[in-house]
């Protein structure tokens, strides 16, 4: 089940990209929340509505199932892994690494595993081996976000 | 301090290993249903720890404004899309635009709303972003 490693179709790339701005304002709202209210509360109300709004989504597009069979138990517990997440940059958040240092750490987390899984199609996902052109965007779009993340803002 | 930046690292892997637990049950069943048990498994889990550790209602959440609120459907959307995606582009792909259009539009929310920051290093950054798309976007055949 090897890829070539083409780059993204187009609408697979603005998809992925217009996510990432969706996760802006997740953190920009849920951010908001947290100012007010406990680092628990911030991530327990986005979980609830959120529940309530798939539970919407699904009774309105009845999405067909890819497979009759029943995928194994552990695939359902993609959200205790998201929710650990929320707890641990709430610790690392109030010590000395800070937003910026949590941020870039974080993303830093994220891309190795990401290669790493890629490379080795963990999860039965399609496995795929990175090209050079894809390191040096990975370096370029880095790089660029280093440069946000320590001195694009005031903090 | 190492303690804390290995916390920080773990916390990124842990952003990854959801990305792709997620997308395999999408494989099984639908983007939107894995986004549905993502959404419903970690809302049992935060209220268990919550209830354990105490605290969830502290604070004034009732003072904070309405748009707050609208982080959760917000997420069913982004939860859906990695799940569809990273089966489609691969997880190191979909990661890396992620990132791109989170930098991106952060510093987009950053003007509109004001925030104060560096003009030029926004400036380079963006660039510097949106070269490594350009990268990725060449030599499709």
């Amino acid at each position: 089940m090897s890829q070539s490693a083409q780059p993204p179709h187009m609408i697979h790339f603005a998809a992925a990209f217009g996510a990432g701005g969706l996760l802006s304002l997740m953190v920009l709202f849920n951010g908001t929340l947290a100012a007010y209210g406990s680092l628990f509360f911030a991530s327990w109300v986005p979980h609830l509505t959120g529940t309530v709004a798939a539970l919407v989504c699904l009774a309105i597009m009845r999405p067909k199932r890819a497979k009759a069979a029943r995928p194994p138990l552990w695939v359902y517990l993609g959200g205790v892994s998201g929710a650990v997440t929320v707890m641990l940059t709430s610790a690392t958040l109030n010590s000395a690494l800070a937003l910026s240092g949590t941020i870039a750490l974080g993303l830093a987390g994220q891309m190795v595993f990401s290669l790493f899984a890629d490379t080795r199609g963990l999860f039965g996902l399609p496995q795929r081996t990175p090209t050079a052109r894809d390191y040096v965007s990975l370096a370029l779009i880095t790089a660029g976000s280093l440069i946000l993340i320590f001195f694009g803002s005031a903090t | 301090m190492i303690g804390f930046a290995l916390l920080a690292i773990l916390a990124g892997v842990l952003v990854s290993l959801s990305r792709q637990i997620n997308g395999r049950l999408a494989l099984s069943t639908s983007a939107m249903e894995s986004s549905f048990w993502n959404h419903i498994v970690g809302l049992c889990f935060i209220t268990v720890v919550a209830v354990l550790a105490g605290g969830l209602f502290a604070g004034a959440p009732e003072q904070s404004p309405w748009w707050a609120y609208l982080g959760g459907p917000v997420g069913v959307i982004f939860i859906a899309a990695g799940s569809w995606l990273i089966a489609r582009i691969g997880a190191a792909q979909t990661a890396l635009l992620i990132i791109a259009g989170q930098m991106v539009f952060g510093v987009l929310l950053d003007v509109w709303l004001g925030a104060p920051g560096n003009l030029w290093a926004r400036i380079i950054g963006v660039a510097l972003i949106l070269a490594g798309m350009w990268v990725s976007r060449t030599g499709r055949s």
